[in-house]
C-alpha cells in the first residue's frame, strides 16, 4: 500500500531505525577507533543491567537443561507409571494421561521448540541481511519488492499462511522451520534495509567507493559490519517469536508429531485440564520463561546500543 | 481534493493487487501440495477409471494450470469459495455465520487493548514514579512474551475449573442459541492480551518522544499548565502513530481467534479454519484466508482514511497539492 505515513514497526518503537551516534556522518578516519570504542561501551552497559544477570543465567539453563538434560531425565515415551500423578518427589512434574514421565516430556519438548526458534532465527536473518542489504544499499528494484513483499506478510498474516502451508505441505520440524523462516524474514530484513541505507551515505562508503572497491564488497566488509548490532537486536527477538508461532502451530496440532514440543504438550493438555493442571502448567511456564528472556535481553541490547533512547527528565 | 482522488486511488489499486497476489500464493501452494485431489474427493475407496475420469472433467483438472488459475480468480472475485468437501455447504455461508462470532469477541478486545494500551502507555511515559514505569513496563514485556493461548487455559484452571466463576467452553448454554455474555469474558481477555502488551510498549515510547518535542517546551514556556500540555499538546501528537498500530492490530487479533477460539471451543471463524485443517477440508481453508486477507485490507484502507483524517500534516499536503495544481 503507498501509505503516506510512516509505519511505526516493532522495530521503529525500539528505536531500531534510529542512528547509533548523532555524530555519525561526520566520522571518516576515526571510525575504527570510535566504533570500537562504542562497542566496549555498550557491552558495558549491556553487562551493567540487573535484567541481564537474571535472564542471560536463565536461558543458559533452560538450553542446558534442554539439550543435556535427556541424558538423566529417563524416557519420555515409556508409558510405565501409574497416569496422571500431580508433581511429587518422585515425578518433579507429575505423570501425563498415559502414564510417562512428564518432566522427561517437557525437556525432550524443549529441545524441538528451541532448535525451531534459533534456526527461524538463523534463518530470518541470513535472508534479511543478503535482501535487506541489497535493498538498502541499491535501492531500486530490490528496495521495492523487499516493500511490497513485507505488506505481503502482513495482510495474509504469517500465522495464518504457515497454518496453510503446514496443513496442505504436512509437518515436520524442518517444514515448519522453513515456513516460519520465509513468513517472518521481512522484519529483520526491515532493519537492515534501514541500517544500510544509513551507512551508504557515510563517509568511509564514499571514500570506499572512491577507491574503486566494488558494490558487493562494499556491502560485505563496510555495511554489513556496521549494520549488525540493531540487526542482532531484531534476530534475538526473532528467537521470542518463532517459539510463540511455533507452539501456537503444535498446540493446533500442526507439528512433528513424532517430535512433540512445548505447545504440542500443551496440545495434549488441553482435554485434562480439569483433572491435572500440571500438564498445562508446565510447557507453558517454559515457553513463557524462554520468550520473555529472549525479549528483555533483545531489549536491554538495545537500550545499551541507544542510549538516548530512554526517559527524557 | 485531486491530489487526495489520486491518493486513494491508488490505495485502492494497491490493494488489489495485493489481494490477487495472496490469491495467486494461496493457488500455487494447493497446487504443490503433495495428494491427489481425487482420492481427497472421493475418499479412500477405490474407484473405476470411467469414474476417475468424469470426477477430472466435472472439476476441469485436465486444462492447463493458467486455465484453472483464472477460473479460480474468477470465482472468487464473483464470490464463489466452493464447497466444504466435509458437509457440501457452500464455504462462503459457512464463513459468514461464523464471522459474528469471532467479531462478537474481536471487537470488544480491540477496543478493550486500544483503550488500555493508550492509558497505560501514557501513564507510564509521564510517571515520575520509576516503580510505576517499571511495572507497566515490565508488565508489558511479560504479557508480550506469554503464548496467550496457554494464558487462556490458566484462566480456565483458575476462573472456571478452581473457582467455578465463569464457564469454560462454547458461547452459550448447551442448546441455547446466541451468546451468553459470561461466555465472552475469558476468551476477550485472552485476545486482547498479546495485543494490550504491543500497544502499551508503542504508546509508552510514542508519548516519551512527543514530550521530548520542542513544541512542548514552547507550550510550557508560555506557561500553560502542566495538565493541559499533557492532555492537549503531548497526548494528540503521540496518538498518531496509534492509529496505524490499532488498524494494523486487528488483523493480528484475528489471526490470533485462530488460537483463542480453539482454546475456549469458540464456534468462530478461527475455530472452522482449524477444524477444516484437521479434516483436510481445502475449500474450507483457503476461503476462510482469503476472508481473512479482505477483512484486513479493508482495515488497512480504513486506516489510512483515519489516519488522513486526523494528522493536520496530511490534510494540509492534500490541499496544498490541490492547490499547486
Amino acid at each position: 500500500m503507498t501509505t503516506v505515513q510512516p509505519t511505526p514497526s516493532p522495530e521503529a518503537e525500539l528505536g531500531l531505525e534510529e542512528p547509533l551516534s548523532p555524530d555519525a556522518g561526520t566520522e571518516t578516519l576515526a571510525v575504527a577507533a570510535s566504533g570500537g570504542a562504542r562497542r566496549n561501551a555498550a557491552w558495558r552497559s549491556f553487562l551493567r543491567k540487573r535484567s541481564v544477570w537474571v535472564f542471560l543465567p536463565l536461558i543458559v539453563v533452560l538450553i542446558l537443561i534442554s539439550f543435556v538434560g535427556p541424558y538423566f531425565v529417563g524416557d519420555p515415551v515409556s508409558a510405565i507409571y501409574p497416569k496422571l500423578l500431580p508433581p511429587s518427589s518422585e515425578h518433579w512434574l507429575g505423570t501425563d494421561n498415559l502414564g510417562r514421565d512428564y518432566l522427561a516430556r517437557v525437556v525432550y519438548g524443549g529441545q524441538v521448540s528451541l532448535i525451531v526458534g534459533f534456526s527461524v532465527a538463523v534463518l530470518c536473518l541470513t535472508l534479511g541481511l543478503v535482501i535487506g542489504g541489497l535493498a538498502g544499499f541499491y535501492g531500486g528494484f530490490m528496495d521495492n519488492a523487499l516493500v511490497k513483499v513485507s505488506e505481503f506478510f502482513q495482510v495474509l498474516p504469517g500465522l495464518v499462511l504457515a497454518l496453510v502451508a503446514a496443513a496442505l505441505l504436512g509437518s515436520n520440524v524442518v517444514i515448519i522451520i522453513v515456513i516460519l523462516g520465509v513468513t517472518m524474514w521481512p522484519g529483520v530484513a526491515r532493519i537492515v534495509r534501514a541500517e544500510a541505507m544509513r551507512i551508504t551515505k557515510l563517509g568511509y562508503v564514499e571514500s570506499a567507493k572512491a577507491a574503486g572497491f566494488s558494490g558487493p564488497r562494499i556491502l560485505w566488509s563496510d555495511v554489513i559490519p556496521n549494520a549488525m548490532p540493531p540487526v542482532l537486536v531484531a534476530t534475538t527477538m526473532t528467537v521470542g517469536r518463532a517459539i510463540l508461532v511455533e507452539s501456537g502451530l503444535s498446540y493446533l496440532g500442526i507439528g512433528d508429531a513424532n517430535r512433540p514440543s512445548w505447545g504440542a504438550l500443551l496440545n495434549s493438555a488441553q482435554a485434562y485440564m480439569q483433572q491435572a493442571w500440571w500438564l498445562a502448567l508446565f510447557p507453558g511456564l517454559c515457553i513463557f520463561l524462554v520468550v520473555l528472556a529472549v525479549n528483555i535481553l533483545g531489549d536491554a541490547m538495545n537500550d545499551a546500543l541507544n542510549p538516548t533512547i530512554g526517559r527524557v527528565k | 481534493m485531486k491530489a487526495m482522488a489520486i491518493h486513494y486511488g491508488r490505495l485502492l489499486l494497491s490493494s488489489l493487487i495485493l489481494f490477487v497476489v495472496v490469491l495467486t500464493v494461496l493457488f500455487l501452494l494447493l497446487e504443490i501440495a503433495p495428494g491427489d485431489p481425487i482420492q481427497n474427493f472421493v475418499g479412500d475407496v477405490p474407484i473405476s477409471p470411467a469414474f476417475e475420469a468424469q470426477i477430472v472433467a466435472a472439476f476441469g483438472l485436465d486444462r492447463p494450470l493458467w486455465e484453472r488459475y483464472l477460473v479460480y480468480l474468477g470465482n472468487v472475485f464473483r464470490g464463489e469459495l466452493g464447497y466444504s468437501f466435509g458437509t457440501n455447504e457452500p464455504v462462503l455461508e459457512l464463513i459468514l455465520n461464523r464471522a459474528g462470532n469471532t467479531l462478537a469477541i474481536a471487537v470488544p478486545a480491540f477496543v478493550i487493548s486500544t483503550t488500555l494500551g493508550i492509558v497505560l502507555g501514557a501513564i507510564a511515559a509521564r510517571t515520575r514514579k520509576r516503580w510505576l514505569d517499571g511495572g507497566i513496563s515490565a508488565g508489558a514485556v511479560a504479557l508480550f512474551s506469554v503464548p496467550n493461548f496457554w494464558l487462556g487455559m490458566l484462566l480456565i484452571i483458575v476462573f472456571s475449573i478452581q473457582l467455578g466463576w465463569l464457564p469454560t467452553q462454547g458461547k452459550a448454554p448447551y442448546g441455547q442459541d446466541g451468546i451468553d455474555i459470561r461466555y465472552m469474558v475469558l476468551p476477550v481477555i485472552t485476545m486482547a492480551s498479546t495485543e494490550l502488551a504491543f500497544k502499551t510498549r508503542i504508546m509508552r515510547s510514542s508519548m516519551i518522544e512527543s514530550l521530548g518535542q520542542d513544541f512542548i517546551d514552547t507550550a510550557r514556556s508560555k506557561g500553560l499548565p502542566s495538565q493541559r500540555v499533557l492532555w492537549r499538546h503531548a497526548l494528540p501528537n503521540a496518538l498518531l502513530p496509534m492509529v496505524t498500530v490499532a488498524g494494523y492490530s486487528l488483523g493480528f487479533i484475528l489471526a490470533g481467534s485462530v488460537l483463542v477460539e480453539s482454546v475456549f471451543g469458540w464456534p468462530g471463524m478461527g475455530l472452522l479454519f482449524v477444524d477444516a485443517i484437521q479434516r483436510q477440508d481445502n475449500q474450507v481453508v483457503l476461503g476462510v484466508a482469503i476472508f481473512l486477507t479482505i477483512t484486513i485490507l479493508l482495515a488497512n484502507i480504513l486506516t489510512d482514511i483515519t489516519y488522513g483524517i486526523v494528522d493536520p500534516r496530511l490534510r494540509a499536503q492534500f490541499t496544498r497539492k490541490a492547490v499547486v495544481k
